[in-house]
């Protein structure tokens, strides 16, 4: 199978026998993921809040302003820092069912976010004054939470597998 | 009693938070790989000879024939076997070892969880406080 091929191919290479047999670069690695999930996960759930009508006082043009940045940042770094995870087993990897949920959530997750951030809505709301919140937003904001933290559990079931 | 909602809001989403985390709790213990909790109390010993070798980050695994049955035994990351003075080219297939530390908890599960690790005359300690 040619995705077998392909781990197979990532698993000989230089980079994955550095980080297989690494004593300090494998655990910053895992440490950087951690702090990227902590930065995403972080950022996105006062977002998320505030979309569910908590501090509804707070112009949520601000928040988005100061948080999606942030969240942005974490999840660049929990992709790079995963892919070099991945890197070190990748044979283990494509054979875990898990692995697969997390992908999936992961897919689904970014692709709630994009949607809420390209609906006209919250295109209008940016430039316009601030909107309390909505039926639609509340929607995204209880999957957003939902969605990552399946990611998070599905990522650190694998570690237990 | 303006924030009467809100807290209720919040409490709603602390309970959100909360059943994950205690799922994930349950479900580690059983798992291997994380601490001893999979592992029965009891410590024992395997005497067999290497037959598959998984070493490096982010576990070390040898498939040890004891007696014609396999077992998965599972040794350190590479610093905690470098720590102990064992090199990969020492853990090779072929070598006959025996290791000390504990069975799976589940008899049906052929783990073990090596604390020491015999070669020869030669004994290196992964956990050097448990030995």
């Amino acid at each position: 199978m040619i995705l077998e091929a392909a781990a197979a191919a990532i698993h000989a290479s230089d980079l994955s026998q550095t980080l297989r047999a690494s004593i300090w670069l494998y655990p910053m690695v895992n440490t950087g993921h951690v702090i990227g999930i902590a930065l995403l996960f972080g950022a996105i759930v006062p977002l998320d809040l505030r979309l569910l009508g908590w501090r509804s006082e707070v112009m949520l043009t601000q928040l988005a302003r100061t948080l999606i940045p942030v969240a942005i940042a974490g999840l660049l770094l929990a992709v790079a820092t995963g892919v070099l995870l991945f890197a070190t087993r990748p044979l283990d990897y494509i054979g875990e069912p898990l692995f697969a949920i997390k992908l999936g959530l992961l897919g689904l997750a970014v692709t709630n976010a994009l949607l809420l951030r390209r609906s006209p809505h919250w295109t209008l709301a940016s430039v316009a004054a601030d909107k309390p919140t909505r039926g639609s937003w509340r929607f995204a904001a209880v999957a957003s939470v939902l969605l990552w933290l399946g990611v998070i559990t599905a990522g650190r079931l694998i570690g237990y597998r | 009693m303006k924030h009467t909602p809100n807290r209720r809001l919040t409490l709603r989403l602390t309970s959100l938070f909360a059943w994950p985390v205690l799922a994930l709790n349950l479900a580690a213990p059983a798992a291997a790989h994380h601490g001893w909790a999979w592992a029965e109390g009891d410590k024992s010993e395997l005497t067999g000879e290497i037959v598959m070798v998984k070493l490096g980050n982010p576990h070390g695994e040898l498939t040890i024939d004891v007696g014609g049955t396999k077992w998965l035994v599972e040794v350190g990351q590479p610093w905690r076997n470098e720590r102990a003075g064992l090199s990969d080219d020492m853990l090779a297939k072929g070598v006959k070892l025996t290791v000390s530390g504990h069975r799976a908890a589940d008899p049906k599960k052929r783990l073990f969880k090596a604390e020491r690790v015999m070669i020869g005359d030669r004994k290196f300690d992964l956990y050097p406080d448990r030995n």
